[in-house]
């Protein structure tokens, strides 16, 4: 097995992916949001319906336009809901994706029954084709290096969620632990929500185009909910869910394209391993994280008792 | 500070480039002589760029047997194939969905990429076009239609390697009386078929062209091919309009689930009157690579025995060229 240039981009696409959706995670997790992304991988549909129905066509631009408008509505549906219905957030978040998916579907049915229009066709993409779509050549220092497309994507993405959150770090923060405290402060926690949804939203649709579904709507969740296992600190909790999201995202390429080869088999693929992998640090955590790790909670009772 | 940043960041820069562009020793591969690589898609396209290409390329296909092309997910290892072709092959007509975006940038990079039924599009009104811009990618249920596709990949070829091009139109030309052959078989046998049983029923509607063909009526049971559980009162037309001609038989597909067969099957059992599940047909992928029924012609020839014999018309057991796999294709799938 030898290692390719296009081994390196899938990593630093899917690490890339990685982190961009952890940073968000972070505070879904803190929030009891954390299937947000489940939510607007199913609630996309109607989206994508409306795009053909009005457009024709099941172009990548119209199919992304749809699932992205449908996303920020689902964000700010749940919001409604969660504010007006006097609903907790779990519930609001399954009554908008599932009523969302369930339009989509009548809509289907209804205008466009023979044309295939699932989300796993049009919209997603996959992220070991991402080598093979080239998006723009940089040049420096004597060499010219071609970017990928979604590479580039996840770039804008992640440098985008970096920012928001430097820029809103302490609002965040205040109105994730205590949005009363928060409004007493001055900080309309309303509005922190709404762009954490919207960054989420955009994320999420950005990232199915770019590489998939599986592995955002993992990476959105697994590594936050490990680094909150080891660290009750805002700060040390976002850089640890980076170092598992990057984690994740490079070991899981690694065993991709080797654990397969040791049974027989060829390549499987590399975003389905990296969200397995990041399964498995999550439960290498539970059982050895020092404060609340299965392994040391049992000795610290066998002490006790 | 700022100058160590200064040193830092042109070292990072060079590590990079090191990482993306340097690794291994693969010197650039020029396909000079003969042995240069083919990538294809599905299992029907790999089948007619070997036959024609013979033994002057590598062909390697990336989606096998009993594979969903609309739900195909590319592994590394098909991105390196993909990455390494001279050339490559693809169906369209979006049956390979959203690769397809990634094949059509790849010939704007300048590596030679054909879409095979895109050209057929592109030559005529053959291809069925059933809501705007949806076109049915199956071309390869009609013999006919499939013989359009050769002089495509003849051409492809030649114009990459013209030194092989005297093979490959000979190949081609020997490929064309094999498919003749194979087509007139199909008429044949669809003839021997009672005339009010010539009706195909199948899950999802991959087989018109086979149908326009062949003087066939294909109903696929429509809306339950997308996620969609509405196809109640659709099944209750179909089962009405079975026990009315008297079908004796619904067929289900290697690649698709078969609940909505069986469900069929059950309908009319309620209401008296015996169907049969008439044999399993491929559709959007071959059978098991080495063997007949792994060829486009052995694909077909399964296809077209199970469904006569089915329907009650005659046709040999082994087939067109008696090669069908032992037992009786008809009663195969239909366990």
């Amino acid at each position: 097995m030898s290692w390719l240039p296009l081994d390196t981009w899938i990593v630093v696409t899917g690490a890339l992916c990685a982190a961009a959706c952890a940073l968000l995670g972070n505070f879904l997790v803190l929030r009891k949001m954390s299937m947000m992304g489940d939510a607007i991988s199913h609630a996309v549909l109607p989206g994508l319906a409306i795009a053909f129905l009005l457009t024709g066509s099941r172009s990548s631009i119209a199919m992304f336009i749809g699932a992205a408008l449908v996303g920020v509505m689902t964000a700010v549906f749940t919001q409604w809901i969660g504010k007006f219905g006097n609903v907790e957030r779990g519930a609001s978040m399954g009554i908008v994706f599932t009523t969302l998916f369930a339009l989509g579907l009548l809509l289907i049915v209804k205008g466009a029954d023979h044309v295939d229009l699932d989300p796993g066709c049009v919209l997603y993409g996959a992220l070991e084709l991402t080598p093979l779509d080239p998006g723009f050549t940089l040049s420096g220092f004597g060499l010219t290096l071609t970017v990928p497309r979604a590479t580039a994507v996840l770039s804008g993405i992640f440098l985008l969620n970096l920012g928001c959150i430097l820029l809103f770090y302490k609002e965040l923060k205040i109105s994730s632990f205590d949005p009363e405290l928060a409004t007493t402060l001055g900080i309309d926690a309303r509005w922190m929500h709404y762009l954490l949804m919207t960054l989420v939203a955009i994320t999420a649709v950005a990232a199915f185009e770019a590489v998939g579904s599986i592995i955002v709507i993992a990476m959105l969740i697994v590594p936050a909910a490990s680094a909150y296992l080891l660290t009750h600190r805002l700060s040390t909790m976002i850089l640890l869910s980076l170092v598992f999201g990057v984690a994740a995202a490079v070991l899981g390429h690694i065993s991709a394209i080797t654990v397969p080869h040791w049974f027989g088999f060829s390549d499987t693929s590399t975003s389905g391993m990296m969200a397995v992998v990041s399964g498995v640090l999550f439960g290498l955590v539970v059982l050895l994280s020092p404060n609340q790790g299965l392994l040391f909670r049992s000795r610290r009772t066998g002490k006790a008792g | 500070m700022r100058s160590r940043q200064r040193r830092v960041i042109p070292g990072l820069a060079m590590l990079a480039v090191a990482v993306f562009a340097g690794c291994g020793p693969k010197a650039p591969e020029d396909s000079r002589q003969g042995e240069y690589r083919v990538a294809t898609t599905v299992g029907m396209i790999t089948d007619v760029v070997k036959v024609i290409a013979g033994d002057r390329a590598e062909v390697r296909g990336i989606i096998g047997e009993g594979v969903d092309p609309h739900l195909y997910k590319p592994t590394r290892g098909d991105v390196v194939i993909l990455n390494e072709a001279d050339i490559i092959f693809y169906n369209g007509l979006m049956l390979e969905g959203k690769m397809a975006d990634v094949l059509v940038k790849m010939a704007t990079q300048g590596k030679p990429v054909q879409a095979v039924t895109e050209v057929i599009l592109a030559g005529g009104d053959y291809v069925m076009v059933d809501e705007s811009e949806h076109y049915d990618p199956h071309v390869w249920m009609d013999v006919g239609g499939w013989m359009r596709a050769v002089p495509i990949v003849v051409e492809a070829l030649s114009d990459f390697d013209p030194e092989g091009r005297s093979g490959y139109e000979e190949r081609g030309q020997s490929y064309l009386d094999s498919l003749k052959a194979l087509d007139a078989y199909a008429r044949a046998s669809f003839s021997s078929i009672p005339e009010e049983q010539r009706v195909l029923i199948t899950a999802h509607d991959a087989f018109n062209y086979l149908g326009r063909a062949y003087g066939i009526e294909v109903r696929g049971i429509q809306g339950i091919s997308t996620e969609s559980e509405a196809g109640v009162r659709d099944i209750e037309t179909l089962i009405r309009f079975i026990v009315k001609q008297n079908i004796p038989a619904v067929f289900v597909e290697t690649s698709v689930a078969d609940k909505n067969v069986r469900a069929l099957v059950e309908g009319a059992a309620a209401q008296g009157h015996t169907i049969r599940v008439g044999g399993s047909l491929f559709s959007d992928a071959m059978g098991a690579p080495g063997s007949y029924e792994g060829t486009y012609i052995g694909m077909l020839d399964h296809n077209i025995t199970t469904i006569t014999r089915a329907l009650g018309g005659t046709a040999p057991a082994g087939g067109f060229q008696g090669k069908l796999s032992a037992g009786s294709p008809a009663g195969r799938g239909a366990q």
